[in-house]
């Protein structure tokens, strides 16, 4: 099946995506949730300490949920479609630089 | 100047299937967040709207990504292009209404590819497509794109209930409603940079093959960008309530939890994929993250009676809009070469299977309201295991 499908499927770049997926979905829901907990932690805290060691946990994981939007919108604004142009395109190289005719 | 009218009307074809994409596609972004009552249907759409037309704008440039090496350029921009064209949108466009009718969410950009290979085939022949390249950058992404999100998705949905027993379900759901209003935000952004811009390039091919715009120099006109920014915000800010309906409860019954676990996944998995050069479809990765959210609860919260319904829609988009773009090639075609009379027909016959399924679909309407959940309190959502269920149509 594998061998099949090899040569229609970029391997370097599929597991690169499931990382990154990895990170920015689950890992962003897991961050997330650990936000809360420590939003929840310095609120019910009865120490000082407690509480700003439940604001440190809250601020640590805002700033990876954070640094997560920032990469995605990164991303949006790098796709290979964002990049500008070569000067001088023709308009077949602007709709299939990478033709090959199957036939 | 016969093709002058070609032209106009390509140009209102493209507007008008990106009004449709924007409707189609409201669901991928917003369905969840109006289904566990994070926001309004209405303010929902409209949030959609304003950062679909602001994606619309972001990328520097625009590349003519649709058909990018699947089929011949010297089909696209010679001779018989603006018509080619035209019936690829056309088909494209029919197919996204005729989903939408059976409230299913099916991808505006395969219809797209769809309808320009087929017009291209009934058009010239077979020999300028490229199967390799169709299987490799749309067909394979397309089959696996689904089961990543799905996969993410299910692993941040199961870790996400594990910290809601420590979290208390109150402070946990309020606090996943507001992360869904954000991740929700960030797909309509990547849906608008990917899909407004995939009609600026078609639009902008029209006119380099009508030769108003240079090909060496090329940059696509300003009123090209705000036309189809327009049109994908107008067609987002209507909403899509009947696929919306689909997405956001008829898959599984969401709760916040998972709704911040499915459009992070799936914001995640396009944002990936579109940077390492797979531009993907956004409702089948948004579907699968719904999926996966449905899986990591609780295995059998998932309807699957519906799930087959969607991937068999899956299977026959790009058959089903090519069917429908050839047909409208063959029919224009039947009035000669670049007929005016031609174009003129198959974009009545268009118009008038688009008034047929409207009215059809006034009979079972859904409305914004049916679909409003935020006067379910996160202490309900969680007694009764997700949002009511909203209307059901079958």
């Amino acid at each position: 099946m594998l061998v099949v499908a090899s040569p229609y499927i970029n391997w370097s770049a599929l597991w690169k995506i499931c990382v990154a997926a990895l990170i920015g979905g689950a890992g962003v829901v897991i961050v997330f949730g650990i936000l809360l907990l420590g939003v929840k932690i310095a609120n019910n805290a009865k120490s000082g300490g407690r509480e700003w060691a439940g604001y440190a946990l809250a601020g640590v994981c805002g700033l990876f949920c954070v640094a997560v939007i920032g990469a995605g919108i990164y991303a949006i604004l790098n796709k290979p479609a964002s990049k500008k142009p070569a000067p001088k395109k023709t308009a077949a190289a602007l709709v299939a630089p990478s033709f090959k005719s199957s036939a | 100047m016969g093709s002058e009218l070609i032209l106009i009307l390509v140009v209102v074809a493209g507007f008008s299937f990106d009004f449709t994409n924007g409707f189609h596609d409201t669901a991928n972004a917003m369905a969840t967040s109006i289904a566990t009552g994070a926001l309004k249907p209405k303010v929902a759409v409209i949030i959609s709207a304003v950062l679909n037309f602001a994606g619309a704008f972001i990328s520097i440039s625009v590349a003519a990504t649709i058909a990018k090496g699947i089929v011949s350029p010297k089909v696209l921009v010679g001779g018989d292009g603006l018509e080619l064209v035209l019936a690829a949108l056309i088909g494209a466009m029919t197919w996204n209404l005729i989903t939408w009718y059976f409230t299913i969410p099916s991808s505006s950009s395969h219809a797209l590819i769809g309808g320009v290979v087929g017009a291209t085939i009934v058009a010239t022949a077979s020999g300028n497509v490229n199967w390799h390249n169709l299987v490799q950058t749309v067909i394979v992404p397309a089959i696996l794109s689904p089961f990543i999100a799905a996969g993410v998705a299910a692993l941040g949905t199961y870790m996400a209930y594990r910290l809601i027993r420590r979290l208390g379900q109150k402070e946990a759901r309020t606090g996943y409603r507001y992360g869904q209003i954000c991740s929700a935000s960030l797909v309509s952004l990547a849906h608008g940079t990917n899909d407004a811009q995939k009609t600026m390039g078609v639009i902008s091919l029209a006119l380099i093959a009508h030769g108003d715009i240079s090909a060496a120099h090329f940059t696509v006109p300003f009123w090209v960008k705000l036309g189809c920014a327009l049109s994908i915000a107008l067609g987002t800010a209507s909403g899509g309530w009947r696929i919306i309906n689909t997405m956001g409860n008829r898959i599984t019954n969401v709760e916040s939890p998972q709704g911040f676990a499915a459009e992070s996944s799936s914001a995640a998995v396009i944002l990936a994929s579109s940077y390492y050069g797979y531009p993907l479809s956004t409702t089948q990765v948004v579907s699968g993250g719904v999926l996966g959210a449905g899986l990591g609860k609780k295995v059998n919260s998932v309807h699957w009676n519906v799930i087959g319904q969607m991937v068999t829609a899956w299977i026959f988009t790009m058959p089903g809009a090519g069917i429908l773009g050839g047909l409208a090639w063959g029919i224009a075609d039947i009035f000669g070469a670049n007929s005016n009379v031609g174009a003129i027909v198959i974009c009545c016959l268009a118009a008038a299977g688009a008034f047929g399924l409207w009215t059809l679909a006034q009979r079972n309407k859904i409305t914004p309201q049916d679909l409003d959940r935020t006067n379910v309190s996160v202490v309900d959502e969680a007694e009764l295991g997700g949002v009511p269920p909203a209307v059901a149509v079958t």
